[in-house]
């Protein structure tokens, strides 16, 4: 994998810099006005002690009239001394209250200008990969399994962006608290700074090493609810096998264990946590303990106002939270970049090319697909839709050809049928000519252009087809013919479902062509399926069709009719048909038999039938079925 | 699934404590718990309420110029309130820990035991993923919020008298102007709370929407290069994305405003304290300790507040999930023995003649020798008969070939011989006795099942086998198997009958699953056999070594086979054409192609496709019209 196009969580940020700057910039800005609102009270709490020793209520006030620099006194001193603070109460608390709206205002802020920013990019990498998944090679999604590459486009999604919208904010919070606040703590009193911090760094680690403890415990946890889900699973899909058999106190038992054992160890897990938050806990409330009671001792020094010992304990609460969750999220940190790598190899996998687009080297080609494309795109309706195959050689990999030297020549407005057993070769044709997969050797070229200079857009343009396992979109009904060509209006939509026959089936829906296929609507039949999609393709009305054993689902019937109603293109459009019943195949004007990836005979009905081989075996069926119906007796019937 | 996320996006207006006191049963057996962690709740409530106390007495201590001894006592009864308050926290977890998932083990094992119970008409409802959600998700919520929201609840309810008792205690003044903030925190916590969880569920549903996109957009990646889609499809992904993106930052500011809100007011009720508690300070009303204690207090509001109403919303949330688990558990089942039967199971049970092999369980001979549908009428959906007036009569030892198209019939047959579902009208006769007479139990288990798509179970291969009669020997076992043929490819498989077959036995081939079901049915004996046969394809190999085991399946019993393949259909003792709920042909192979009917046109239909198969190896396809199924 090139390391040079693959991104890291750094470079995902590009274009959402100045959002998340903003939002550092609020929480900077919310930070340091949290530490200034303690400040208040504890000027009002000095200011009324000396008053209460001004006014001789109060004895020996310690803190009164020790040193003349603390802190309080310094900022009390800027409003105009402690008595004052006392004399403007109202004021004192309206500056409390104002400090409290800017530091929501801010915090806010950030709350919003990160959930902008992270989300953006949230999105875009969702487009991103939703846009490259699209222009993979067909070959790079023969190898990978759908879940997967869902689960690397969403949970892995999600973990980045939670990293960026909260956990890369915590982590920006506890900084910026260590660098902004540090010195703020120490001009007010060092030693109280460090009793201040005592545990902290405890309560960090201890939180680090437990997560990276106990993993396992949350992943026996998830194994034994897999097992009760799967066993779940198991017993429901086999539920007629059980209740045949008799078996439900059988599978009671099985489930119960189970089901026990996951009990069990969603237990410990809580178990597990109580250890973790009972302990944090006590850690914690140490630390609140230790500024109190050291605090209050060296006020009663006078090395500290009450005001000063208030404000600490104020911020031993504000460190405490952000503290306690770092240990949790530098534990955590590393799944997003695991995340990031998996959703980078995605990325960095690379898209179908052009040969136009490959560079200088491709330059004569690249002037060829220009004309040829320039041809094509402005009269496809002058195609004509002559097909020639000259030796073709394909290999999936490193495998076994699949195709080992096809030639065959296909005029203009004919049709041809190709036959033969699975893995002869057959699909692997119609994606050649769609330019699903590039051939290795010889020559496709339709109408005398080369394939691979065709841009592949253009290609598959050119050729309708309707693939073996038909797939609709879960749309309407009406928008899945649709697709075959954006501009085709109602009637022609109508028209095309009626030559699949399919027009009144959709008709006799309970809502007709606003029908939605699939998952979240109707289940349609495989033989439905089939002539949506055949539909689809006519209403496309491309110079060459492919019908990849199209019609497989469909009733013998209603086959011969599509294909009788289809003999209207004779002439006009040229025809590839693959297909294994006689019927459909003697139709043909000519009929290929493909044996291993080669063309093993060629020829009109009548000639392959005098010709040994698959055809004239298939063929033969019927003279099986007249001896088997005439003969009488079944069991001396035997295959060709 | 995405139904029901659709479904609970509306909030329910109000707690349906009717549902709540009824998934309570299930608290019953942890009740004593129940009481402990409410204890331990008090407990965590009280060492809260104590710290500002804790606070104010210090401050105290040093505004007076205290001595020091009293310095250790205080340091003392810090640390020892710290080491309640972890104990409590310990209990807490552990005690929450123990209900939920206990409670969660409860409800999982009821659903499930139901499920065994369940008629198959249920079945047909519900698919098999909706049904594992309730037992699943919807259970692990419901067993947290007993074992957590409910007392997170008493927590926040004894916190906040607590509080309010401290502080109007302390100066009833100032305390009371501090409580000024609380309905407003209450209507504050109300909208957002309710307004995050809507918001949540809506970027829920959306995200479920980008996951089938991608689904989508994976699997029909051929489609989409050859119909030249992509950016049409990237346009629509956009739209979903960009709903996505609106919905995520709605919600987001919802959270980010909430909290400062919460500051802003908590931040009204310390300016309250400074105004008002100064000049009582001053005016000698309460000590400045208790002036700091207030902050404190006014800080610690919001926390039960918050979390009350998180709760409250969680539980509104997880109603519907309750109102789902609750119903699957209390659904009856359609099909089950009637009072007759049942007080006939009771009396045998307890009578002189219980060990009479020759008796079933419900005191009726144990004996299953001929069957009679009399007058049959049947609909899935009431006005829609699949079956009407449906007469047949099968001899001991019988093999019945049910033929004919999809949606004909044959299936419901089927199914009303197991008893799946029984007849709207008519009569279904074992022997001559009314088979609803019978017990279901001892019915069903008389009866031999080999599905289309052979079912095994997770296991090894001699589990699955043994399955048809568990107390069988190994020796029986690979018996059954040589029966069935299917001793020679146990044997070459790694572990020989110790083979894991894997989730639903999909290590093994579909052939190969099937005669492990042969041998699985040979092993249980039953008097009646009921196959559907399988359409997919096999290698003509595997299939020679089928044919062999399925007459040896179906050798000295009754047999119903929803036949497709040419040999069992020929083979068959009598041949029935259904269609449109009727028999339209009987009889034997011969007679049947005869008479040039329908039976005629299958079977030259069949046979084509049969023997197409066999010359070009392509699978054998489920037409339109023909393809059977699984009732």
């Amino acid at each position: 994998m090139k390391r040079s196009a693959s991104m890291s969580l750094w470079q995902l940020t590009r274009g959402h810099r100045g959002r998340f700057s903003a939002a550092m910039a609020a929480l900077l800005g919310a930070t340091v006005v949290g530490f200034v609102e303690p400040l208040i009270p504890a000027m009002v709490i000095d200011g009324l002690l000396a008053r209460l020793a001004g006014d001789g209520v109060e004895g020996g006030g310690a803190a009164a009239g020790a040193g003349a620099s603390t802190a309080t006194e310094t900022v009390a001193a800027l409003l105009g001394g402690p008595r004052s603070v006392v004399d403007y109460l109202l004021a004192a608390a309206l500056a409390l209250l104002a400090l409290a709206s800017v530091n929501g205002l801010l915090t806010y802020l950030k709350g919003r200008w990160s959930a902008q920013a992270s989300e953006a990019m949230a999105r875009r990498l969702r487009n991103r990969l939703y846009d490259h998944l699209q222009h993979l090679p067909a070959r790079y999604h023969d190898g990978a399994e759908t879940g997967d590459l869902v689960q690397r486009c969403t949970s892995d999604v999600e973990t980045v962006r939670m990293f960026f919208a909260t956990q890369a904010v915590e982590l920006g919070r506890a900084s910026l608290m260590l660098i902004a606040v540090l010195p703020f703590m120490l001009w007010i009193n060092a030693t109280m700074t460090l009793v201040a911090l005592a545990l902290m760094p405890l309560i960090v680690l201890f939180a680090v090493i437990f997560f990276r403890r106990i993993k396992w415990v949350f992943r026996a946890s998830d194994e034994a609810e897999a097992r009760v889900t799967a066993t779940l699973q198991e017993n429901l899909t086999g539920i007629r096998v059980v209740r045949a058999f008799g078996r439900s106190a059988f599978e009671k038992q099985r489930f119960g264990r189970v089901n026990a054992d996951y009990r069990d160890r969603t237990f410990r897990l809580y178990t597990t946590m109580a250890v973790y938050w009972s302990l944090s806990d006590l850690l914690c409330f140490l630390q609140i303990g230790l500024v109190l009671l050291v605090g209050g001792y060296m006020a009663t020094q006078g090395s500290l106002t009450v005001g000063e010992l208030y404000a600490f304990l104020a911020y031993v609460n504000m460190l405490l939270w952000p503290v306690r969750q770092m240990g949790r999220i530098l534990s955590e940190m590393g799944k997003a970049i695991v995340a990031m790598g998996r959703i980078g190899e995605v990325l960095d996998a690379p898209v179908e090319a052009d040969p136009a687009r490959v560079g200088a080297a491709a330059r004569p080609l690249a002037v060829a697909t220009v004309s040829a494309g320039a041809s094509l795109a402005t009269s496809p309706d002058g195609l004509l839709g002559r097909i020639v195959f000259e030796d073709v050689h394909f290999a999936h990999r490193q495998g076994a050809a699949v195709l080992d030297g096809v030639s065959f020549t296909v005029e203009p407005g004919t049709t041809l049928a190709i036959l033969g057993p699975s893995g002869a070769g057959k699909s692997t044709l119609v994606q050649l000519l769609l330019r699903l997969y590039d051939y290795e050797h010889g020559s496709i070229r339709i109408d005398g252009i080369e394939l691979a200079t065709i841009p592949r857009k253009q290609a598959r343009q050119l050729v309708g087809v309707v693939m073996q396992e038909p797939f609709l979109y879960s749309r309407t009904v009406r928008e899945n013919i649709r697709f075959g060509h954006h501009e085709a209006g109602d009637t022609q939509i109508y028209e095309a479902a009626s030559t699949a026959f399919i027009h009144e089936t959709i008709n006799g829906f309970r809502e007709g062509y606003e029908t939605v296929v699939g998952e979240r609507g109707v289940k349609l039949s495989g033989g439905q399926r089939q002539r949506i999609v055949l539909a689809r393709a006519l209403v496309k009305n491309p110079p060459v069709l492919i019908l990849d054993d199209a019609l497989s689902a469909v009733d013998t019937q209603t086959e011969q009719a599509i294909l009788d109603a289809l003999d209207g293109r004779r002439g006009r459009r040229t025809t590839i048909v693959i297909a294994h019943r006689l019927s459909t195949l003697r139709r043909a004007d000519q009929i290929l038999v493909l044996d291993r990836g080669r063309v093993v005979q060629r020829g009109s009905h009548e000639q392959l039938i005098n010709a040994d081989g698959l055809y004239r075996r298939l063929w033969h069926i019927q003279h099986t079925l007249q001896r088997d119906m005439g003969g009488g007796d079944g069991e001396t019937v035997r295959e060709q | 699934m995405a139904e029901d996320i659709l479904h609970d996006e509306q909030l329910p207006q109000r707690l349906n404590m009717r549902l709540w006191r009824r998934v309570l049963r299930f608290a019953g057996p942890y009740r004593r718990y129940m009481v402990g962690l409410g204890g331990v709740a008090l407990l965590i409530a009280a060492c809260d309420a104590a710290i500002p106390l804790m606070v104010k007495a210090v401050i105290d201590h040093v505004v007076a110029g205290g001595a020091d001894a009293r310095f250790f006592a205080m340091a003392a009864a810090f640390a020892l309130l710290c080491l309640v308050f972890a104990a409590a926290v310990f209990g807490f977890i552990l005690l929450g820990g123990r209900i939920a998932s206990g409670m969660a083990h409860d409800i999982r094992e009821a659903g499930f035991a139901r499920l065994q119970e369940l008629s198959f008409s249920f079945y047909d409802r519900h698919n098999v993923g909706w049904l594992m959600a309730r037992l699943t998700s919807d259970t692990d919520r419901l067993s947290r919020i007993i074992g957590w929201v409910l007392l997170d609840l008493l927590w926040g309810v004894c916190l906040l008298i607590a509080i309010a008792v401290m502080l109007l205690v302390l100066d009833w003044v100032t305390g009371a102007a501090i409580l000024l903030i609380v309905p407003m925190l209450v209507i504050v916590s109300a909208i957002f709370q309710r307004r995050i969880l809507a918001a949540s569920r809506r970027t829920r549903k959306i995200n479920s929407h980008l996951t089938a996109e991608f689904n989508e957009g994976i699997s029909g990646i051929r489609t989409t290069k050859a119909l030249v889609r992509e950016q049409a499809n990237l346009d629509t992904f956009k739209r979903e994305s960009g709903a996505m993106h609106e919905a995520s930052i709605y919600h987001a500011l919802q959270t980010a405003m909430y909290l400062p809100l919460i500051m802003v007011i908590v931040s009204v009720g310390e300016a309250l304290t400074i105004v008002i508690g100064a000049n009582r300070t001053l005016a000698g009303a309460m000590t400045l300790g208790t002036l700091v204690g207030f902050t404190y207090y006014a800080k610690l509001l919001p926390s039960p507040i918050r979390e009350t109403a998180r709760n409250i919303t969680d539980m509104l949330g997880a109603q519907a999930a309750a109102e789902r688990v609750m119903q699957l558990i209390d659904t009856e089942p359609e099909i089950q023995d009637s009072p007759d039967v049942r007080q006939r199971l009771a009396e045998h049970a307890a009578g002189p003649r219980r060990a009479d092999p020759r008796l079933a369980p419900d005191g009726l001979p144990d004996r299953i020798g001929s069957l009679r549908f009399e007058h049959v009428r049947f609909a899935y959906n009431p006005g829609e008969p699949v079956l009407e007036d449906f007469n047949l009569e099968v001899e001991p030892g019988q093999t019945i070939a049910l033929v004919g198209p999809t949606g004909g019939g044959k299936s419901t047959i089927v199914s009303l011989l197991c008893r799946f579902y029984e007849p709207d009208a008519g009569r279904i006769l074992i022997d001559g006795i009314d088979y609803r007479r019978r017990s279901l139990g001892w019915y069903q288990s008389r009866l031999g099942v080999v599905l289309q798509t052979p079912h095994l179970f997770a296991g090894t291969v001699r589990d699955n086998i043994r399955y048809g009669r568990l107390e069988s020997g190994d020796a029986e076992v690979e018996e059954a198997a040589r029966l069935a043929g299917a001793d020679a490819f146990i044997r070459e498989l790694e572990h020989g009958y110790d083979t894991e077959v894997g989730p639903s036995g999909n290590r093994l081939s579909t052939g190969q699953k099937q005669l492990v079901s042969f041998a699985r049915a040979i092993i249980a004996d039953p008097p009646i056999l009921i196959m559907d046969e399988a359409t997919s394809s096999i290698d003509t190999e595997t299939e020679q070594l089928i044919q062999r085991g399925l007459t040896r399946v179906l050798e000295g019993r009754i047999s119903f086979v929803i036949a497709h393949r040419l040999s069992t259909i020929r083979s068959a003792d009598r041949i029935l054409v259904i269609a449109a709920g009727r028999i339209l042909e009987s009889g034997r192979h011969h007679e049947l192609l005869a008479q040039r009917g329908h039976y005629h046109a299958l079977y030259t239909g069949q046979f084509t496709r049969e023997y197409e198969h066999r010359v070009l190896g392509t699978p054998l396809l489920e037409e339109d019209g023909l393809s059977p199924r699984i009732s």
